[in-house]
């Protein structure tokens, strides 16, 4: 088995737009929250999110001619991400032509204003069939920015499109370290990108109960592990990875942020809108994940906990890595960067693992901010408020997502 | 480690049983009907339905179930199939956390009616979003579980629910090539060793207007226009158990094939679609070991659209299958995109199961999106 390193990090997100202010405001403990400005929210009962802004969405138009027939503002982030992380890793063309692309999505894009016109149709789709004038595309593909990529780069080795919700963006880190572990290439360009800040995705969440609807404060809206948490704040944006084997980073002189160790995956297999309140899905994939790594609970130094802010989740997630960690759970840091830039839905697990290499190599490890009275069931080290020197070597990320899918990877100093 | 596959479930137009849908094929009978076209609007003029598939009848006590997206309910009973069909229970055989889940789904396939609710309620009077209806009135109208049917990764996610799946996974889209990665995937895990069973599939539904709208303005139906020959949408699931061989001859599986290679890779804009799929024919026939295996039959992905049928075709001369027999599934299915590559995989093992010679078949699995793969089976 080889050797995978990160070598190089593109990142977009509601605290930054690039990867080091992002990283500077994540380690300052700055919320991206803030009221809803891309659209008129005031009758939704959620009117809060992360927005990515400022962001010039026509540079990435200019850049990509072919996305005209889309609004599809994932797809828009999901380019600004991978271009940096491709420029900060310095490649070459030919390098990037034989390399693997793993891209991590959530929902697919609908306009509401696209379908409202036919809405006094008796058949949706037959009037949608004959308005032949109209040639907008009435949904974005989600392997959009796998195809705009591939055309740009090549990654002739695979494009691949992971759909698992809240788990993809460290799914695609993971299954990128398998191929290259196992010498299916010798790199990977992987990340995720994502935006539920439009009518139907803030719209649609909100009916699952899942949103925080504190309106008036947004920047104390997402308090995870805080005992007066109430949900999820959507946040809006995207990570991309490069991934290399070690003795490919070496050969061109590439300088690693940090070695992936181990990649665990799993299923609740209980409900699709709640996590198994038994954890037993969150606890199989750290298990697994410690199995591939080849470590035990005793080498864990750090957790980039899902952290989400909902009642649910938190609790549950506590409870897993005690039963996981033992006690090395009550000795290490836990932290929660949704407290920052929201969920970002499938995108949250990638800035999660850019963020846990980032802690391995800069040795900082990101607040969680908002956590005042932490609940009675969340009893572990959640760096609350300000930010803090890492002294360990490694750290687990976890990702679990609607539908019951869990992932994590573990990150560990590189040399 | 080499890996078998040891079951097959299908929900697809012409049958459940893969031996039945390869006679009907062979007998060139198809599913494909006339599309409903009130007002001659539809890009396309068939349409390959199943028909009369109700998923009460599969699981009569379940409410879950009705609340589901068809897409899901396809794949739920074709995944219960497969594992029946492996006669792998329920935590008897493997471990739920033994079994790894990889899927595909297609576009998000939601029916007019179940959106049309929301869309009405959102609508100004000229037809315009008014985002204050959308709050005020179409929300209320709508009800919570709209969300779990639009959410590509549910109808995997259900099938981990009803089977109690809970092993390594992952959840592709949303065209045939990222179907057969998935496959792909399930492959890997089980012959690196890390779980030694996994049930691998997909599932779609194009055969509703609003579903064949997204294609037709994604240019899917374009060659229809230009050649009067084309796509059929079509609508299916597929899932297929895999073991790891050993395991499986061990505990006196049926063993319908061994899967000797896989090649995928994704094609360039400025390549030739034959020399790319020649490519891949070659990489799974040139494989160590699997040089002198002469494939009797090709499982073709090309279906009627012009472009792609004649790369398949050329592609099949340039790597010297000209004799091998084939068979072109989506001329009789339908397309049924991001489950056609389970289904081609599943009739390429099932014509070698129960051969008396030794005989080996290829399944071929591309499309929309640019990703191509290949799969060498020989029989056990």
């Amino acid at each position: 088995m080889k050797r995978v390193v990160v070598t190089a990090i593109g990142m977009i997100s509601p605290v930054g737009v690039g990867r080091e202010a992002s990283w500077s405001a994540l380690i300052a403990g700055r919320s991206g929250i803030g009221p809803i400005t891309r659209f008129d929210a005031s009758s939704l009962p959620v009117r809060i999110g992360g927005e990515v802004d400022p962001f010039d969405e026509d540079a990435i138009r200019q850049r990509y001619p072919n996305i005209a027939k889309t609004h599809d503002r994932k797809v828009m982030l999901g380019l600004y991400a991978a271009e940096e992380a491709i420029a900060d890793a310095r490649l070459s063309p030919e390098t990037l032509r034989d390399a693997i692309l793993y891209v991590g999505v959530g929902l697919e894009s609908i306009r509401l204003e696209d379908l409202t016109r036919h809405a006094a149709a008796e058949d949706l789709g037959l009037s949608l069939l004959a308005a032949k004038d109209e040639d907008g595309w009435i949904q974005t593909p989600l392997d959009f920015t796998a195809s705009l990529l591939g055309r740009a780069y090549g990654f002739r080795r695979g494009r691949y499109t992971n759909c698992s919700a809240c788990a993809a963006g460290t799914q695609v880190v993971g299954q990128a370290w398998e191929m290259l572990r196992e010498g299916e290439a010798n790199i990977a360009l992987a990340g995720a990108t994502d935006s539920m800040i439009n009518p139907l995705g803030l719209g649609g969440f909100s009916l699952l109960q899942a949103l925080s609807e504190e309106n008036d404060h947004p920047q104390r809206a997402c308090r995870p592990f805080d005992l007066s948490r109430e949900g999820t704040v959507l946040g809006e944006g995207a990570t991309f990875l490069v991934l290399e084997t070690l003795e490919h980073a070496k050969t061109r002189g590439a300088t690693p942020y940090a070695e992936i160790l181990g990649y665990g995956s799993s299923l609740d297999a209980h409900a699709v809108s709640d996590p198994d309140p038994a954890g037993r899905g969150a606890v199989d994939s750290m298990r697994g994940a410690l199995r591939s790594a080849k470590l035990t609970p005793a080498d864990i130094d750090c957790v980039s906990a899902h952290g989400t802010g909902t009642p649910k989740n938190d609790a549950v997630e506590t409870a897993a890595i005690k039963e996981v960690l033992g006690d090395r759970a009550l000795q290490i840091p836990v932290h929660a960067i949704k407290s920052m830039t929201g969920h970002m839905i499938a995108a949250s697990g990638a800035i999660e693992s850019a963020a846990a290499a980032l802690t391995v190599s800069r040795r900082v490890i990101p607040p969680t901010i908002n956590l005042v009275e932490p609940d009675p069931a969340c009893d572990l080290d959640y760096v609350p408020g300000t930010s803090r020197e890492f002294t360990g070597r490694t750290v687990l990320s976890n990702s679990f997502g609607f539908g019951g899918q869990n992932a994590t990877l573990v990150f560990g100093k590189s040399g | 480690m080499e890996v078998a596959i040891t079951g097959i479930g299908l929900v697809s137009s012409l049958g459940d049983n893969p031996g039945d849908i390869l006679s009907r094929i062979g007998r060139g009978e198809t599913a494909i009907r006339p599309l409903p076209d009130p007002g001659g609007v539809s890009p396309c003029p068939g349409y390959a339905p199943i028909l009369d598939f109700d998923a009460a009848d599969f699981f009569p006590e379940n409410k879950t179930l009705r609340m589901m997206s068809r897409d899901a309910q396809l794949a739920v009973v074709a995944a219960r199939r497969a594992m029946e069909n492996a006669k792998i229970s329920q935590g008897e055989l493997y471990r739920p956390e033994e079994i790894a889940l990889y899927g595909a789904t297609g576009l998000s396939g939601i029916a007019p009616r179940e959106i049309s609710r929301l869309v009405r309620g959102a609508a100004a009077d000229d037809g315009s979003l008014d985002l204050e209806r959308f709050g005020t009135v179409a929300l209320r109208r709508t009800r919570p579980v709209l969300s779990f049917k639009i959410l590509s990764n549910m109808p995997i996610c259900y099938v981990s629910i009803f089977e109690n799946i809970r092993g390594p996974n992952a959840i592709f889209t949303p065209w045939e090539g990222n179907a057969a990665q998935a496959i792909a995937a399930g492959i890997r895990a089980v012959r690196s060793g890390n779980v030694p069973c996994a049930l691998v599939g997909g599932c779609d539904v194009k055969t509703h207007t609003l579903s064949i709208a997204g294609l037709d303005r994604l240019g899917v139906f374009e060659s229809w226009l230009q050649s009067g020959e084309g796509t059929i949408p079509g609508e299916g699931a597929a899932f297929l158990v895999l073991e790891n061989l050993d395991h499986a001859a061990a505990r006196g599986a049926k063993i319908y094939a061994r899967i000797r290679s896989v090649a995928s890779r994704s094609i360039d804009d400025d390549e030739s679609p034959e020399d790319a799929i020649a490519e891949i024919f070659d990489e799974i026939t040139n494989r160590p070991a699997c040089e002198s295996i002469a494939p009797n039959l090709i499982v073709a992905s090309a279906d009627g659209e012009p472009r792609i049928a004649r790369a398949e075709t050329n592609a099949m001369k340039q790597s010297a299958f000209e004799q091998t027999g084939k068979i072109y599934p989506k001329l009789f299915l339908g397309n049924t995109f991001a489950a056609a590559a389970p289904i081609n995989v599943a009739l390429a093992a099932k014509s070698l199961h129960g051969r008396i010679e030794r005989g080996s078949a290829i399944a071929s699995c591309f499309g929309p999106g640019g990703e191509l793969s290949a799969f060498l089976l020989e029989s056990p």
